[in-house]
């Protein structure tokens, strides 16, 4: 384990050494400022968790790559806050900023979110300052732009598909993954006649519930309306309501489990990933981490392997209409940001931490998926490797829609996607939710 | 609590023989202290399984692990596991939360004490123009919860660079504790015996003299009361301190420490359920201690 | 709280309003101090009240009208303030008076969270207010243990929301250990389970929220009840009275004032609901046991929509008032006039 921590050590040493001569090359005036000496704090707020017992879990990562940079940069200092992911965009980074004195480093999700952000004047530009990094990243980074300039790195990027077990498929006599929606309903129909739960969904969270109409809106709409929604917010086009009734059709065949408006997405036993990840549900809709979460309702290392071997994925099927790319998904992820008044190290540190060793490091975490195309290799779940592929094939990937509209359409949305699955909302009312928040922001 | 018309007559303690006899009485009547007791002690029972068997259900749970918890949610834990109360007892993180959260209350409380009853002594006693306009700008408080002040009282406590830090949470609190305090102490000041004062003056007492050493040991009941419900009040508070103070575990106080533990350990629930049971402990412990505070509070308050 | 105590002077709490429209007391002298005196006077009260004041302008008043102003403005909260736009009383009108689209979207959802704020304070009068004085007025006697029941029977108000609702949300599980128990029975549990059933959500949370506060209810009253007079209990037993006569006749309207007091601050308390709504799911995933304060928190400020969250917050607290001020005036002042009978 030591030996593994000073490996990646050392090459993140030399990786950020061979940034800065490209850097040094293109003629990067940050990064030659970030070496000045002068003494350089910077306060960070992630939402990784760190490992309680020893686990060598993503939030204990970010502490070790700010040790590596501070050993690469000894005038440039730490000041770390781990925070829960809805305290810290909820609350935290929205009152820091309006203060008008932010942490110098923060999670940003892109989206509508950054949209607002940058309106206001809150982020950075990184576009000039590290280009060599930003382009390392590919389409991927596209997510933390706005108007074509870049103002934050993603460091994770994942698409959504559906998990499955392959043990309960053969139970229930399916051969091959549904590559449309006809033979998935002809999948549901056969795992409930062997009595298995077709599909569990944490639909009390509101947003996994809501990824199936993203979804359908992914089939039913072309990519342009898709591209030009979260610009002019004109929702009026028909493929909108279309991908609602394709939902209610698709709840009306009752493929979820008993109660699904109260199971939650993750956590306990009885949460949407806690009925997969005990083999009481055949399939869930969730995004690459959902493995890592099977994996936690697993007694010993006996019992991941033998889950890690049972569970399958594939994409969201195709529909029988609809304008979209049916080889489009739906992905999103994590990533920083800097504040405005940040000093230039700030800008020079968000291009180490999505360097290619840097991301194998956090690629060697079980469960995380890289976005640096250089880290790729570094997968070891076939699983996450097949995700990897599946994203850098597809025709169109689209950032998850709640984050893309940002908070106030994204959660008019969500209530009304939610609604219909309890029962009270119609897929015009989705439709005229989200047109009513756009009008009031 | 209230009754005002005894306080004007002093009511003594129940005088054993009047007592005596009207139990004799219940019992001539058919209504027997025994046979009534029992119908009393049946609907205590009721009570006590009802508040008790939510609170054993979750402490068992968190002598399970995951799988006993998976396959037997509702049996006594078969073995029980101590695993999950002594991590969180032995890492140094509850203690400390334990420890922010008593030092929070109880600097909430004796700041809301004070100030309170200082305020509702001229309140009480003095008469001065716009004194009921004074008195209605601090009940209206009471209409007023921290939710809609929220983001303004942060930015303010954020410009003061008081964010991580007790105090920020503190100052609020006691502002938000203020109305009710005041709403509670004016009328008890007032039933103070008037005459008490009049003598202290003729004695050549000062008002200030006499708050300081005749009426703060006479209010004594109503500021245990209105003590506890501040300390219970910034025992529990959520909100503020998930504004002020989340960020670093060390910082955080218990409710805070239970949604922060939880988010860490999500997929554990036996786990979640041992935290929170271990953080209600300070709570009842308090509580039932300070139990018979309250009532004598309370009793002392009729008897004024 | 409480406490109406005996001054005698008609000076019941949170009756200011009435007090000084009713002009000086009987019996309060005139300012008969002279000149410096007054001054001194005036130096003595601001020592008293000056350091709660300055307190309570700071963090309270202050904070409440920065949110009075915002309400006026379309603000995303993530700008600045001053870059906020001014929108006169759309907030309000959205609130309030939405058409088309934003009475389904905004004006619908917001009146459904209103009412559930009144069904609870109706709900707390007929099923909560009896329950507490029937519990109450058995326990108002001597047994064994009865200290340690009282106790219990008052500890779920000790503890906190976050706790309480982590709590009910593992035992009301959709398969958690209520649901079994109810199937034992043969009986099926809420389609949506629990919480998030449509119909069976608010009945739930009103069942939590009583959960945590009867026990408060029965221990004030109790309090109120060993303030009776033992010697009037007894005259009426020996006048004959039964249990429950003695009850209706002498206890129950002895408590009066305690029971008033009570309704009051259970109906400010059910107004300002928030909390427990909140641990427990932010209102409901469609909203079916959504308070004023939980819509507010949810529609306004988790949606970037600070203005319109601030109209909300402004609309409870005029709610509030009016309430508060209607039952100080209608119910607590009959307990002014009924001591000054006395």
């Amino acid at each position: 384990m030591a030996n593994k921590k000073r490996v990646i050590a050392l090459t993140a040493l030399a990786a950020s050494a061979a940034m800065l001569l490209a850097s040094c090359t293109s003629n990067d005036t940050s990064a030659s400022t970030s070496a000045s000496a002068a003494p350089v704090t910077l306060t960070w707020w992630h939402n990784a968790i760190a490992g309680a017992d020893g686990k060598n879990l993503t939030g204990d990562y970010w502490q070790k790559v700010a040790d590596d940079y501070t050993a690469l940069h000894p005038n440039v200092t730490f000041k770390i806050e781990q925070i829960e992911t809805n305290d810290l965009q909820r609350t935290r980074i929205p009152a820091a900023l309006q203060s008008g004195d932010a942490p110098d480093i923060f999670q940003a999700w892109g989206g509508g979110e950054m949209v607002q952000q940058v309106n206001a004047g809150y982020l950075m530009d990184l576009t000039d300052k590290i280009p060599a990094a930003i382009k390392e990243l590919g389409s991927s980074a596209a997510g933390w732009s706005v108007a074509g300039k870049q103002y934050g790195m993603p460091y994770t990027f994942g698409i959504e598909g559906i998990w499955y077990h392959k043990s309960l498929f053969d139970k229930a006599g399916i051969t091959g993954t549904p590559k449309t929606m006809d033979e998935l309903n002809a999948d549901v129909t056969k795992l409930k006649a062997a009595g298995v739960t077709p599909i569990a969904v944490g639909a009390s969270d509101k947003w996994p519930a809501a990824h199936w109409w993203y979804n359908f809106a992914l089939r039913s709409c072309s990519t342009d309306v898709i591209q030009a929604s979260n610009t002019a917010f004109d929702f009026s086009d028909p493929c909108f309501v279309a991908a609602g009734k394709d939902l209610q059709a698709f709840i009306d065949t009752k493929p979820f489990q008993d109660q699904y408006l109260s199971s939650k997405a993750q956590q306990d036993p009885t949460s949407a990933a806690g009925l997969v990840g005990t083999g009481k549900a055949a399939m869930e809709l969730m995004g690459h981490w959902e493995l890592g979460q099977y994996e936690g309702f697993q007694a010993d290392d006996a019992a991941k392997a033998t889950l890690d071997a049972d569970m399958g994925w594939f994409n969201f099927p195709a529909t029988s209409s609809g304008a979209g790319d049916p080889t489009a998904v739906l992905g999103g992820g994590d990533g920083f940001a800097c504040y405005k008044d940040a000093p230039a190290e700030c800008a020079d540190f968000l291009a180490y931490l999505t360097s290619v060793d840097v991301q194998k490091g956090f690629a060697a975490i079980p469960g995380n998926l890289p976005v640096n195309p250089g880290a790729a290799d570094q997968i070891a779940s076939p699983q996450l490797k097949q995700l990897a592929d599946v994203r850098a094939s597809a025709g169109y990937v689209q950032l998850w829609l709640d984050t893309y509209y940002g908070t106030n359409v994204g959660g008019a949305m969500n209530d009304g996607i939610v609604a219909l699955f309890g029962g009270t909302g119609t897929p015009q009312g989705i439709v005229d939710g989200m047109t009513a928040a756009a009008a009031t922001q | 609590m209230t009754l005002k018309t005894n306080s004007r007559r002093p009511v003594k303690g129940p005088t054993p023989g009047l007592w005596a006899r009207y139990r004799a009485y219940l019992s001539r009547t058919g209504l027997s202290p025994s046979a009534s007791n029992y119908f009393s002690i049946g609907v205590a029972i009721a009570g006590v399984g009802l508040t008790l068997g939510p609170i054993i259900y979750l402490v068992l749970g968190g002598f399970k692990d995951l799988h006993q918890y998976a396959m037997n949610p509702s049996g006594l834990p078969d073995p029980f596991l101590f695993r999950n109360y002594w991590g969180i007892l032995s890492t140094g993180l509850f203690w400390r939360q334990m420890l922010n959260s008593a030092f929070i209350a109880i600097v909430t409380t004796v700041g809301v004490v004070i100030l309170g009853t200082m305020a509702a002594y001229p309140l009480a006693r003095y008469k001065f123009k716009g004194r009921e306009v004074l008195y209605g700008v601090f009940v209206a408080g009471l209409m007023f919860p921290l939710t809609v002040a929220i983001l303004p009282l942060y930015l303010m406590i954020h410009s003061w660079g008081l964010v991580g830090n007790p105090f920020g949470v503190i100052l609020p609190q006691i502002a938000f504790a203020l109305p009710v305090t005041i709403i509670i102490m004016r009328p008890f000041v007032a039933a103070l015996p008037k005459e008490l004062e009049e003598a202290a003056f003729i004695d050549g007492v000062t008002r200030i003299g006499y708050f300081w050493r005749i009426l703060l040991p006479l209010a004594r009941p109503g500021m245990v009361t209105v003590g506890v419900l501040a300390f219970i009040g910034s025992w529990n508070s959520y909100l503020l301190p998930l504004l002020i103070l989340a960020g670093d575990p060390a910082h955080m106080t218990l409710p805070l420490g239970v949604t922060a533990f939880k988010g860490q350990h999500g997929s554990d629930n036996t786990a979640i359920m041992a935290f929170t049971s271990l953080s209600m402990v300070p709570a009842l412990i308090f509580f039932i201690f300070m139990e018979r505070r309250i009532v004598e509070g309370l009793t002392g308050a009729v008897k004024g | 709280m409480t406490f109406t105590t005996a001054s005698g002077k008609g000076n019941g709490p949170v009756v200011g309003a009435k007090a000084s429209a009713a002009g000086p007391r009987p019996g309060s002298p005139k300012n008969k101090q002279p000149g410096n005196a007054s001054a001194r006077k005036w130096a003595e009260i601001g020592l008293f009240v000056g350091p709660a004041l300055l307190v309570f302008l700071v963090f309270v008043v202050y904070p409440v009208i920065s949110a009075v102003r915002y309400s006026f403005y379309k603000w995303n909260g993530v700008k600045q303030f001053s870059e906020a736009e001014f929108v006169g009383l759309d907030n309000y009108r959205r609130a309030l008076f939405g058409q088309g689209i934003f009475k389904k979207a905004y004006t619908e959802p917001f009146l459904t969270a209103l009412s559930h704020n009144f069904e609870i304070i109706a709900l707390s009068m007929a099923i909560q207010l009896p329950l507490a004085l029937l519990v109450a007025l058995i326990l108002n006697r001597q047994f064994r243990g009865r200290t340690v029941v009282r106790v219990i029977i008052f500890a779920p108000y000790v503890l906190s929301e976050v706790i309480t609702g982590v709590m009910w949300f593992v035992i009301l599980d959709p398969n958690g250990i209520a649901t079994r128990i109810v199937e034992a029975l043969g009986l099926h549990s809420p389609a949506g389970g629990w919480f998030e059933d449509v119909h069976w959500g608010f009945w739930t949370m009103f069942f939590v929220v009583s959960w945590k506060y009867l026990g408060l209810a029965i221990i004030l009253f109790l309090a109120g009840l060993s303030g009776v007079s033992k010697e009037l209990q007894e005259a009426a037993a020996i006048d004959g009275a039964s249990w429950w006569q003695i009850q209706r006749r002498i206890n129950i309207p002895l408590i009066g004032p305690t029971i008033r007091i009570w309704a009051f601050l259970s109906i400010i308390g059910s107004i300002q609901l928030f909390d427990m709504v909140w641990v427990l799911n932010r209102g409901g995933t469609q909203g079916q046991y959504s308070t004023v304060a939980s819509y507010m928190m949810d529609k306004g400020f988790y949606r970037s929509d600070w203005g319109y969250g601030s109209a909300i917050a402004v609309i409870m607290f005029l709610i509030s008032l009016v309430v508060a001020i209607g039952y100080m005036l209608v119910i607590l002042r009959r307990d002014n006039s009924t001591t000054a009978k006395n």
